[in-house]
């Protein structure tokens, strides 16, 4: 029988293809499969590290290295107590060296928070952001306009504006009717970023767009300059209208999430791994506590994939890598590995839709060891070749820390690390 | 590890259970995020397909049972399946399409001009029998300048688009001819494997045909190939369902008494052998017992070539060096049977040849949508980023599955294109013809 690679990695969320990378990058044999394309494609294109801690605080995380080294003072079984700060740091600046060799640089350091508009007007703490958004920085009150188009339905640059404002940030918000849209059927945030990458169409919106600069010291978009071009595209507009220039990211698709994809899938196979798409993994087979093989869902049967160590990085309940049933019981969908969860409906949930101590169901994950395999009840592993990474981890609450791409991508390069060392 | 449980590929397997249910209920699956939006080749080319998210799971909440559909535009579907590929949540947009297309036909959407032309162009079989015989009249007739001009006035047949050749021989003659001389049974080592050309193979490229059989043999398989059909995919794709129905009907007859006999099927052409694994039954609803026994033991060529390499199988030694640099574009229509890469991974075997992936979603042409006058232009759109990368390539030749593909990226780009298998035989050193031995005798 003929191995087909080293590592399987399940999932191409930012933990999954941060993993696949970073084998690839060691020598490793590597193939990513997954559903679909996922994560990314809904995702903001920022590395959220810490944005709340504790989760219930009033006041946004100002510097991320402090409040991790706190959280792992407090929390030892939180991934980022496993990872360390100086592997969380690691794991960061290995994402910029590669965006930025790209043509594409992320900015920030654990230092220092950004404070980043939302597509509803918020202020949104980060830790990386792409050169793209950084003018968007709100530590600084600038006089801001924010610049929508009256053809893009999922951006309201009047919302986000007045909101920006009551927040101490003087803004206005002006949406464009540019003629060479209106002829369009349909529009949407990726055929807008190929558009902006056209001299032509940045010429229509820098003269339809000029007689509303006024006092703005800065100015806002939607996150569509440019799908592979960003950085050049938002250099021309500063040129071209006189203000520095910033995107907001809003509904999927989102095009800041899309170029990151690019980015992890263009080196993975530069580096001589694969990445599957359409693959949905539907069963596993074990001897000895082993896994001997997964099987992905195909046309008329199943696909095998053999390999020496599979590295499960499906996500929690919103990546689809935990689910629920009628019956309460809270489950890994390919391994049915144990899960840190509550398994009583009514334990799924507190009273009240915002409570500020979060819903347990959104805490359900796998614990895993020191080697990041799954364990049992006993904090056995469950298998000697399957490891986890990313959300799916358990002890930690990604959303409301606004830590989820920080878990995914430090827990990713660490069991990286570790699998091709 | 655990070498006892494998069963080698050319075993016939029993149906694994993995029926998906009606296309239409994943419609309720749709959780809006747009990823097919931006996946989608066609929509971002025209403004006359909304995308699949629209067309699909949108217009689908419309569309019911005997009720006349909603919209027009989802005859601009190419059906690539792009977008059921990138779909995080299973919704199969593309089948979805399909059915609403030929709840359209049922219903009388579409006037006689247009059915008449999409199913001369659904209907390779037919116009093979019909041409074969007096090929060389056939492909004059058919290049034309006044007869393709008469053609798109009359018919809706694009003037630019082109056309292919049709072979002076058949893939079956010739395999009738060689068996004259020897059976395959002597030249295999007694493991038999039924070959599906499809209509190009026959009709248009037995070059393709021959050096499946020739590799085939070359691992030891003796190669039967009986009578069999159209796959009935052009027709499925131009929502003629009911003819379609005749043709997998007729195959399934043809087949599978070699599959009860103990016999896998496998096929060069991506596009057949995805029509009898998995289109066929789930958009006909076809699914009786010899409908799934035989899907479940279809393959495609390089699937099963790989299969014996992951057995220890695969004759690998002694392969010739191919010192080439070449683009392959994995057919939109061979990425839907979910089995990764694997020309690529074949192709890795061969020494000193180099594989420049195509990423291109779509070559455009999607079987016959690239033929028709309206969607001739749109068809080209989509492949340009192909066309400009195998352009760039400064290679002799481009590598495709698929053979609307391979004819299109020609068309486009004024280069031969080949099947993969077609260099794996050369590797093999077999007697290959055609763009590549050309090619061969120069480097």
């Amino acid at each position: 029988m003929n191995l087909q690679g080293d590592v399987l990695v399940i999932g191409a969320g930012l933990a999954g293809l941060t993993a696949a990378w970073q084998v690839a990058a060691r020598g490793g044999r590597v193939r990513l499969i997954a559903k679909g394309w996922g994560a990314l494609y809904w995702h903001a294109g920022c590395i959220d590290v810490l944005g709340y801690y504790p989760p219930l605080g009033e006041a946004a995380v100002s510097s991320p290295a402090e409040a991790v080294a706190a959280l792992i003072q407090e929390r030892p079984d939180h991934p980022y107590a496993r990872v360390g700060v100086a592997g969380l740091d690691e794991a960061l600046r290995a994402l910029q060296a590669l965006c930025a060799q790209q043509g594409y640089p992320l900015h920030g350091s654990l230092e220092r928070n950004w404070l980043l508009p939302t597509a509803v007007g918020a202020l949104r703490p980060t830790c990386l952001a792409p050169e793209t958004m950084i003018a968007g920085d709100a530590s600084q009150p600038l006089p801001t306009l924010i610049v929508g188009m009256k053809q893009l339905l999922d951006f309201y640059p009047t919302l986000i504006a007045d909101n920006l404002s009551r927040q101490g940030i003087p803004a206005e918000g002006v949406a464009l009717d540019l003629p060479s849209l209106r002829e369009c059927n349909f529009i949407n945030a990726a055929l807008l970023a190929k558009r902006l990458e056209q001299p032509q169409f940045r010429a229509e919106v820098v003269a339809a767009l000029r007689p509303y600069r006024g006092r703005a010291e800065r100015i806002g978009f939607p996150a569509v300059l440019g799908m592979e071009q960003a950085v050049a595209v938002k250099a021309a507009l500063e040129k071209e209208l006189g203000r520095p220039v910033f995107e907001i990211p809003g509904l999927p698709p989102s095009v800041p999430g899309m170029r990151l994809h690019g980015i992890l899938t263009r080196v993975i196979g530069e580096k001589g791994g694969r990445v599957y798409d359409g693959m949905q993994v539907v069963r596993a087979e074990e001897a000895r506590g082993r896994v001997t093989a997964v099987y992905s869902e195909a046309a008329a049967r199943t696909r095998p994939h053999r390999f020496n160590r599979y590295l499960l990085a499906t996500g929690g309940i919103l990546g689809g890598g935990t689910a629920t049933d009628s019956t309460g019981r809270v489950r890994e969908v390919i391994f049915d590995l144990p899960l840190a969860a509550p398994n009583d409906r009514g334990e799924w949930f507190k009273r009240d839709f915002l409570d500020a101590a979060g819903h347990p169901i959104y805490q359900a994950g796998v614990r895993v060891d020191g080697s990041w395999r799954p364990v049992n009840g006993d904090g056995q592993p469950v298998y000697e070749n399957v490891y986890a990474a990313g959300a799916m981890l358990a002890h930690c609450e990604v959303i409301r820390e606004r830590s989820l791409e920080g878990v995914a991508l430090a827990t990713g390069y660490r069991v990286a690390q570790m699998l091709a060392g | 590890m655990d070498t006892d449980k494998v069963i080698p590929i050319w075993e016939v397997r029993q149906p694994e259970g993995v029926h998906r249910g009606p296309v239409e209920l994943t419609l309720d699956q749709c959780i809006k995020c747009n990823i097919c939006t931006t996946a989608c080749p066609v929509s971002p080319v025209t403004d006359l397909f909304p995308g699949p998210k629209y067309e699909g799971p949108q217009a689908g909440r419309f569309r019911q049972q005997k009720q006349p559909s909603p919209d027009y535009s989802v005859d601009y579907c190419s059906g690539c399946r792009v977008c059921n590929m990138v779909c995080p949540t299973g919704v199969r947009i593309a089948e979805i399409n399909a059915r609403a297309r030929a709840q359209m036909v049922e219903t009388g959407k579409f006037n006689g001009r247009t059915r008449l032309r999409n199913n001369l162009l659904a209907r390779p079989e037919t116009l093979g029998k019909l041409a074969r015989p007096v090929a060389p009249l056939a492909n004059t007739l058919l290049n034309v300048k006044v007869g393709r001009w008469l053609a798109e006035k009359t018919l809706g047949i694009a003037q630019k688009a082109s056309l292919p050749r049709f072979s002076g021989e058949t893939f079956s003659s010739w395999v009738k001819k060689r068996e004259r001389k020897a059976r395959s049974e002597e030249r295999g080592a007694g493991r038999k494997v039924v070959y599906f050309h499809g209509c190009s193979t026959q009709y248009y490229e037995p070059r393709v045909g021959k050096a499946a059989v020739q590799l085939l043999e070359a691992n030891g398989f003796e190669v039967i190939v009986p009578p069999q059909n159209c796959c009935g995919l052009p027709l499925l794709s131009n929502g003629e369902f009911a003819a379609a129905r005749k043709y997998h009907a007729s195959n399934i007859r043809h087949l599978i008494g070699y599959v009860q006999a103990g016999y896998v099927i496998v096929g060069t052409s991506t596009s057949c052998t995805l029509t009898l694994k998995e289109e066929a039954p789930e958009l006909l609803d076809y699914y009786d017992d010899e409908a799934r026994l035989l899907a479940a033991n279809t393959y495609d060529f390089n699937e099963f070539l790989l299969g014996l390499w992951d057995s220890g199988e695969l004759k690998t030694e002694g392969l010739r060096p191919i010192p080439l640099r070449l683009v392959y574009h994995p057919p939109c229509q061979y990425r839907a049977h979910r089995i990764g890469r694997p020309a690529v991974e074949l192709l890795e075997l061969i020494p000193e040849l180099q594989i420049i992936e195509s990423q291109v979603a779509c070559c455009g042409v999607a079987g016959t949508y690239g033929y028709k006058r309206e969607k001739y232009q749109i068809a080209m759109d989509v492949g340009r980023p192909l066309f400009d990368l195998v352009k760039e390539s400064g290679g002799p030749l481009a590598v495709c599955d698929s053979e609307t593909c391979r004819w299109q990226i020609s068309h486009a780009t004024g280069l031969p294109s080949v099947h993969p298998i077609e260099l794996l035989a050369a590797a093999y050193g077999l007697a290959v013809e055609g763009p590549l031995a050309d090619v061969m005798r120069e480097t």
